[in-house]
């Protein structure tokens, strides 16, 4: 196990500017000949955001309260998580059956295609933070020192996406059902991932339940730390109806690191030992 | 170190007919069945299971040009692919020496929105070029395509000869230690064609190891200096070129005489004065001997011909020669002798004879009785081997006695 991570990091490396050139070719070919430029890359989040305002409005109708400002920044920094997530994952579950001509005749690592799927994604979904740093200001987000927790939490995010999008895109080159199967989950995926409420609204036991997402710890330690100024290594309830319901618990972190690292891992040791079946199967 | 580049040590590779489940919803029973039979062992086949490769072994000496023939489905591709790593052998192990390079379908990592230029980076990363070596070189693969100004157009536009010739100038630039070549010096124009057996011969005489995969005996005659026949898997011949080669049009199904009439007359033996399947130098004179028996009283004539790759290089008859048939009476034998000069450039013939009426209508065909490869002379080119001398002489202080250089017989 130890050897096939140890030859797929060395293999992978050695073919950096492959990784980094067929990065490129994915973000090329998708402002190539479009209409929407570069909008496009804030479409998905925006999309995202309004679906959620609306939810959030009805919501705020029924219970007589009104929608703040604040809660479009709530929605819109899960809602650019979410977008790079369900981006990545649906461009590289394709890229080892849609790339199936490199994949019959020449040899490279083939880690490289979900890789660059992932990273084309990422440079769309950093367009899209750096559209949010500029109007964050406005929808009354200060800086505060839990803004430290920003890159362990994107890292996190990265790092589950990567090992899910080699999950997938392998499982796709055996069993082409797949593709559909992760549409239709992705679909409905953002009403099991707490993007446009927050898990405490749930209740209590619905708040641990959707806890259980480790996207959860990842989207809501962004949305707290950012927009919050909450320090995530304490954990933060709320009283409702004289009831304690959890808003944030430490070891959420800890389980959605650990998840995003076994994926990762065993995502690359089950590519690695699979990979020679490919050119046969595809 | 030792000098062998590509050792295969009894390589066998096992290959599925027919679909296999690729959609998880097979997969379920596919798995039970296997929990309740448990995996079929390597080396045993299964009701839809067929070899590709059946027990493969050849070396390659560093420097050492290999040519693997055979028949469409003989397996050739598949070695390859193993070769490169596509694929891993079910039985047996290989090793190769040295970065491998490989000329095989060399536009697949095109991207038709891309422009040249684009392509040219990452079809050089995908091919395994640092973006440093493509950069130094970016001018000659331009230079060697031949594209120009094209080269900032996206490749959806060009031609696809200009496609062809631009994967083949990065493919070409890559400047392995082993070379992998499947078909693919077909690419683009006569001048270009010309120009990539140039660039091969210098990339041999730089001591690169090839493998050369190629359906043009011509091609693997002048490029390669041993070669192995596939036949269904397994190594049917293997080393010395001309006997290979041989060999590989012998398999070729169509070495049976065809009777295509009913006759009084047939043929007995056809031979050649130095053997079937021989090596002669260019302009070597070598005899046919065609012998014909009649079983009844007959006019008949026999024919000669000689073809290249399906062309037709000479082609008469005895009545074309003699004005008149061959007249037999019941039981008596008849021996023709075709005698020919090889003036020829270096490359495969194939001899053939046939028997026909005077009127035209074959008893008999055979294209291919038997096989001459004509060896190169390096020194002269051309159409047909003329016999070509060269004179010099000079005057001055240190004149050494006129030299005479002759070329050919």
């Amino acid at each position: 196990m130890i050897a096939d991570l140890k030859s797929a990091t060395i293999e992978v490396w050695e073919h950096r500017e492959l990784l980094e050139q067929l990065t490129r070719r994915d973000i090329k070919l998708r402002y190539k000949q479009a209409a929407m430029g570069f909008a496009w890359a804030i479409f998905m989040p925006c999309l995202i955001v309004l679906s959620g305002l609306i939810i959030r409005f009805a919501m705020a109708q029924i219970s007589g309260q009104t929608l703040k400002r604040v809660d479009v920044a709530n929605i819109a920094i899960k809602g650019v998580g979410w977008a790079f997530f369900v981006g990545a994952l649906g461009f590289a579950t394709a890229s080892l059956v849609g790339n199936s001509n490199l994949v019959t005749k020449i040899y490279f690592p083939r880690e490289v295609l979900p890789l660059s799927s992932v990273g084309a994604q990422a440079f769309d979904t950093s367009i899209g933070l750096l559209t949010l740093i500029v109007i964050m200001p406005f929808l009354g987000v200060r800086l505060h020192t839990s803004f430290v927790w920003i890159p362990l939490l994107l890292l996190l995010l990265v790092l589950f996406t990567t090992g899910v999008s080699l999950f997938l895109s392998c499982a796709n080159l055996f069993f082409r059902d797949v593709k559909y199967i992760v549409q239709v989950v992705l679909m409905f995926g953002i009403f099991f991932t707490p993007i446009f409420f927050e898990p405490s609204m749930l209740g209590v036991r619905g708040a641990h339940l959707a806890m259980l997402n480790p996207l959860t710890g990842i989207l809501e330690g962004l949305r707290l730390s950012v927009v919050q100024g909450h320090n995530l290594l304490y954990p933060l309830s709320v009283v409702v109806k004289g009831v304690e319901r959890p808003v944030w618990e430490p070891w959420e972190l800890v389980y959605s690191g650990v998840f995003a690292i076994v994926a990762v891992f065993g995502a690359a040791v089950m590519f690695r030992r699979l990979q020679h079946l490919f050119a046969e199967y595809v | 170190m030792t000098d062998v580049a590509i050792q295969m040590d009894a390589v066998w590779k096992k290959f599925q007919r027919g679909e296999r489940h690729d959609s998880l919803r097979d997969l379920v029973p596919a798995v039970a069945r296997r929990i309740l039979h448990g995996a079929r062992p390597a080396a045993e086949l299964g009701a839809n299971d067929f070899w590709a490769l059946r027990d493969v072994s050849f070396e390659v000496q560093r420097g050492d040009a290999l040519g693997i023939i055979g028949h469409n489905g003989a397996g050739k591709s598949t070695l390859l692919k193993i070769l490169t790593k596509l694929l891993r052998p079910t039985l047996g192990t290989y090793m190769t020496q040295g970065r491998v390079g490989a000329l095989i379908e060399v536009t697949a990592g095109f991207h038709p929105d891309l422009t040249g230029r684009e392509n040219i980076f990452l079809n050089g990363s995908i091919i395994g070029m640092k973006r440093a070596d493509i950069e130094r070189r970016f001018d000659a693969i331009v230079e060697f395509s031949g594209i120009g100004d094209f080269i900032d157009t996206p490749v959806k536009r060009y031609s696809s000869g200009m496609n062809a010739r631009l994967g083949f100038s990065i493919a070409a630039h890559l400047e392995p230690e082993i070379l992998i070549i499947d078909e693919v010096l077909s690419v683009g124009d006569y001048t270009f064609q010309g120009k990539c057996i140039r660039w091969m011969q210098d990339l041999l005489k730089s001591g690169t190891t090839v493998i050369f995969v190629s359906h043009n005996m011509d091609a693997v005659l002048s490029l390669c200096n041993s070669a192995i026949l596939l036949d269904h898997g397994l190594v049917a011949s293997k080393g010395e070129l001309t006997k290979v080669v041989g060999d590989y049009y012998k398999s070729g199904g169509r070495w049976k005489p065809e009777l295509l009439a009913q006759s009084n007359a047939r043929t007995v033996e056809f031979s050649c004065s130095h053997g079937n399947d021989v090596l002669v130098d260019p302009g070597e004179r070598v005899t046919f001997s065609h012998t014909i028996s009649a079983t009844s009283d007959c006019e008949l004539t026999p024919g000669f011909f000689v073809t290249r790759g399906d062309k037709p290089v000479v082609d008469t008859t005895y009545a074309r020669m003699r004005g008149h048939p061959l007249r037999l009476r019941e039981g008596e034998t008849a021996t023709v002798e075709w005698s020919l000069a090889f003036n020829l450039p270096a490359g495969v013939y194939e001899i053939g004879y046939h028997v026909g009426d005077f009127d035209g209508g074959y008893h008999e065909h055979q294209s291919r009785a038997c096989i001459v490869t004509v060896g190169d002379d390096p020194r002269v080119r051309g159409d047909a081997y003329v016999a070509l001398e060269m004179m010099e002489s000079a005057t001055g202080v240190h004149t050494p006695s006129p030299a005479r250089l002759v070329a050919g017989a």
